[in-house]
């Protein structure tokens, strides 16, 4: 197979498992809460149904609102394609590296932000100055802890992963990562992906005004963020059964759902054990995974 | 100071002229004329420093040509409820309101403005609270005996809204349909940022005219119709009902009635208050201990139904008595129960009061100042968090009198003092139900053998009028007993006082009722306690009042 198809079969791959990774987590979650919670593959029934569904789209907006959820998706599938998952792809990895990545989601947000104000909604203009305010931390910390990360490497080309050997600052680093995650998923303790109360919603409050195929848009965007962001982590740190070229046995794949069940179990336990930070209390918390990604900078630096 | 003594000298030294109207074992009526109606007010108010407990109107017109007005102040101090009477000739119904003097008194007011036509003069705010200005004509009023249901359609007026004008305040619109299983509230938010400066509550969407259809009912057949006043305190309300009929007609209950009527209000009391515990993590997104409480609250109800044949313990009061048996094993499923509910409740205060990132949420969050909660007149559990000092449970003890029983209060009046709260009655619940259950078998053991005029948990289901359209035996043998008058029922609810004023007429039947929610007046609480807090933490403060919109709404 050239490495070209691989690709694109990454990221089918990547699309296809995206539902499930938040099904998982969902059922872990409430199987933690003494309750059976919903079918894993909820979200497949979810996004069909939303595909199916009539769309009302408000007379007064404009054509940011109709492009926003097109420049949503394919931002996240753009991003998908740098992120080696299971296979090291020098060709299409090469075309972009880490700090790529965080401007793909940038411009995802930002036209979420944009289409958000666009509605006019007073929930929606919320929405959007929280997940502004909030992304002005995860910008900067995601980019340090990448910067981190990438001077154990030797390069900001994630292709590379599999040659190298973990140290201490990449591990400082990938915690700090994992926080911001926390973030961009609009998980627990930054945002609270499970409720729809108007007035403590981040992100739910951008998407607001959107139904029928454009949410389910959206919300396939937002899964396969997720998975992305899983992906990155798991290659950080545990660059081992990362095939090289080529797709030899099912190994490797299995190697990959096994480390994103444990992140998807991480998080669970994470969501379930804590309250959600009041809405300034979140400085603090991206203050705190800043500090890790300096303490890696300064490690990585010094050689440790 | 003898409380007769209090009024000469309201009487003779600040030249107030009253009568005492009518005098019971725990109320007194003063009859004023209408120009003295404020002044007596005013110094009723000060004398007992105590907001209005109740201010409502009555339509008299047939027989004295007047309209009444009755304004209402609890003495703990004293064990007396004052009721200033006046009468309002109605051809020119209007009164000085007390609105600028005593704030708790302005939303009575507009009630009594908007459902009987009769105008406090002064009173700045006169907007109506329930007939919304968008489908109800001008000059209706529902509460007059002449009331006719009016053509709703053709009406367009418009609600004026509190504004706050000014440069990047941007004003937010929730509700009244909410992104929950709620009730039904518009809340109206003036926000610079997150920082919320004004916040404006409109309510009356679940107004039923519960106090309308009250009037000319058989005074037991009533008693359900309370207990759908607010569901989640049927039993309170049902109590308060009784109390008001029982009192009038002069009916003795039983000891071990009152002993079993307390044991249930207790019950409403634990499945309420750890419903909110859950509620408050709930809101914060804090989502284990708020499954546990869910666990136990649903615990409680399953112990409801057990006892009861009613998850929420309705038809279970009636006039004089409870319309079930009680026996031994009951006491001992209450005892068994009681365990295992202490024990899971433990479990989620540890976990709770142990999570740094909950307690964050919680301390300092909605501080209601204890002097605003004096003047908006706030009742109940939310002014205790605030460091009012009254339970009727206390300061009219009844049957409490003869248990164990400390008043709880908290100093700070933020969303964890009410917390505190909330905590440390669930577990005095239980402690007094056990005191309960113990006298109960005293009782027992020395009293001649109960006559139960109950029915059996089966018979009361098949018996329920809501599903079989029988009325229930007891409360309609007692009906011969009812007599002509007028009294209050109060009962300490799980949110606080619930008051029924209730008049009855010669055949028996309700002339007018007066129904008082504790939510009434502690919605405003609510309204003042989030101001300089941020947006996202208004779902956390409005739970920790946890109101009624239906208590509210009537």
């Amino acid at each position: 197979m050239t490495e070209i198809t691989l690709s694109i079969l990454q990221v089918v791959i990547i699309m296809a498992i995206a539902p499930l990774v938040s099904g998982v987590i969902t059922k872990i979650k409430n199987n933690l809460r003494f309750r059976s919670g919903q079918s894993i593959f909820q979200p497949y029934r979810n996004l069909k149904k939303l595909f199916l569904k009539e769309e009302v789209i408000s007379k007064h907006v404009s054509w940011i609102f109709m492009v926003t959820p097109f420049i949503v998706l394919a931002s996240s599938v753009a991003a998908s394609l740098v992120v080696p998952v299971f296979i090291v792809l020098t060709k299409t990895q090469q075309l972009g590296d880490l700090l790529l990545l965080v401007f793909l989601f940038s411009l995802g947000r930002f036209f979420l932000a944009l289409a958000a104000l666009d509605t006019a909604s007073a929930f929606a203009g919320m929405g959007s100055s929280r997940e502004m305010f909030i992304s002005a931390f995860t910008e900067a910390v995601a980019i340090l802890s990448i910067f981190a990360i990438c001077l154990n490497l030797g390069t900001t080309n994630l292709a590379a992963v599999n040659l190298y050997t973990i140290r201490l600052p990449t591990i400082i680093a990938a915690i700090s990562l994992f926080m911001v995650i926390l973030a961009e998923t609009s998980r627990i303790p930054i945002d609270n992906p499970e409720t729809h109360l108007e007035l403590t919603m981040i992100h739910e409050a951008m998407v607001l005004e959107y139904s029928g195929r454009s949410l389910a848009l959206i919300e396939l965007a937002s899964y396969i963020k997720q998975v992305v962001f899983f992906s990155l982590i798991g290659t950080i740190l545990m660059p081992a059964f990362l095939s090289n070229g080529l797709l030899r046995n099912f190994t490797v794949f299995s190697a990959y759902l096994a480390k994103l069940f444990a992140l998807c179990v991480l998080v669970s336990f994470i969501e379930v054990h804590l309250a959600k930070m009041r809405l300034f209390r979140t400085v603090d918390f991206f203050s705190f995974s800043f500090v890790l990604a300096l303490v890696a900078i300064i490690l990585a630096a010094l050689g440790v | 100071m003898d409380y007769k003594a209090a009024l000469k000298e309201i009487n003779e030294k600040m030249n107030l002229e009253f009568s005492i109207l009518h005098l019971s074992e725990d109320e007194v009526y003063l009859l004023a004329s209408p120009d003295d109606f404020k002044n007596i007010c005013l110094a009723l108010h000060k004398l007992l420093h105590a907001p209005v407990a109740s201010f409502f109107a009555q339509d008299a017109r047939k027989e004295k040509g007047a309209f009444k007005i009755y304004c209402s102040f609890m003495s703990a101090k004293y064990k007396k409820w004052f009721f200033v009477v006046t009468e309002i000739p109605q051809d020119n119904p209007k009164f000085d309101s007390l609105a600028k003097e005593i704030y708790s008194a302005s939303l009575f007011e507009r009630e009594i403005k908007e459902m009987f036509g009769i105008e406090p003069i002064g009173n700045p705010d006169l907007r109506r609270l329930r007939l919304h200005d968008e489908i109800w004509p001008n000059d209706v009023y529902p509460l007059r005996k002449d009331f006719k249901v009016p053509e709703l359609n053709n009406v367009s007026g418009v609600y004026c809204f509190n504004k706050v004008e000014g440069e990047g305040i941007f004003e937010i619109p929730v509700g009244p349909v909410h992104a929950g299983i709620i009730g039904p509230g518009h809340f109206r938010f003036s926000s610079v940022g997150e920082p919320i400066i004004n916040l404006e509550i409109r309510l009356g969407f679940t107004h039923r005219g519960i106090e309308k259809f009250f009037e000319g009912k058989n005074a037991g057949d009533a008693l359900r119709i309370c207990e759908c006043v607010s569901g989640d305190a049927s039993f309170a309300h049902s109590l308060s009902y009784a109390m008001a009929i029982e009192k009038i007609s002069g009916i003795k209950v039983l000891d071990d009635t009152r002993l079993m009527r307390a044991v249930f209000l207790e019950l409403e009391r634990m499945y309420n208050h750890i419903n909110d515990i859950g509620g408050m993590a709930v809101d914060v997104g804090f989502s284990f201990p708020a499954a546990f409480a869910s666990i136990v609250k649903e615990n409680i109800l399953q112990l409801n139904e057990k006892i009861t044949g009613s998850r929420y313990l309705r038809n279970i009061n009636c006039i004089g008595g409870i319309t079930m048996a009680w026996d031994k094993d009951k006491t001992q499923i209450l005892r068994d129960s009681l365990k295992k509910i202490y024990k899971d409740f433990d479990e989620i205060k540890k976990i709770l009061l142990s999570s740094v990132s909950f307690m964050d949420r919680a301390d300092g969050t909605g501080i209601l100042k204890k002097k605003t909660a004096e003047d908006m007149g706030i009742t109940g559990l939310a002014g205790r968090a605030s460091g009012i000092a009254v339970d009727l449970r206390k300061d009219f003890p009844g049957i409490y009198g003869e248990v164990n029983f400390n008043l709880i209060k908290q100093a700070t009046g933020d969303c964890l003092g009410r917390l505190f709260m909330r905590i440390s009655e669930f577990e005095d619940s239980i402690k007094l139900i056990r005191q309960f259950l113990d006298k109960l078998e005293t009782h027992r053991s020395d009293a001649p053998p109960h006559k139960s005029t109950g029915l059996t948990v089966e018979d009361r289901r098949v018996r329920d009028p809501l599903i079989s359209g029988i009325r229930p035996q007891a409360a309609a043998q007692s009906n011969s007993d009812i007599k002509e008058g007028f009294a209050l029922g109060y009962v300490e609810s799980w949110r606080g006082p619930v008051l029924y004023w209730v008049k009855l007429d010669k055949a028996g039947a309700i002339e007018r009722c007066k129904i008082v929610d504790a939510s009434f007046l502690n919605w405003q609480g609510l309204s003042f306690c989030v101001l300089g807090d941020i947006i996202p933490d208004f779902p956390l403060c409005n739970k920790s009042f946890d109101l009624s919109y239906s208590g509210n709404d009537l």
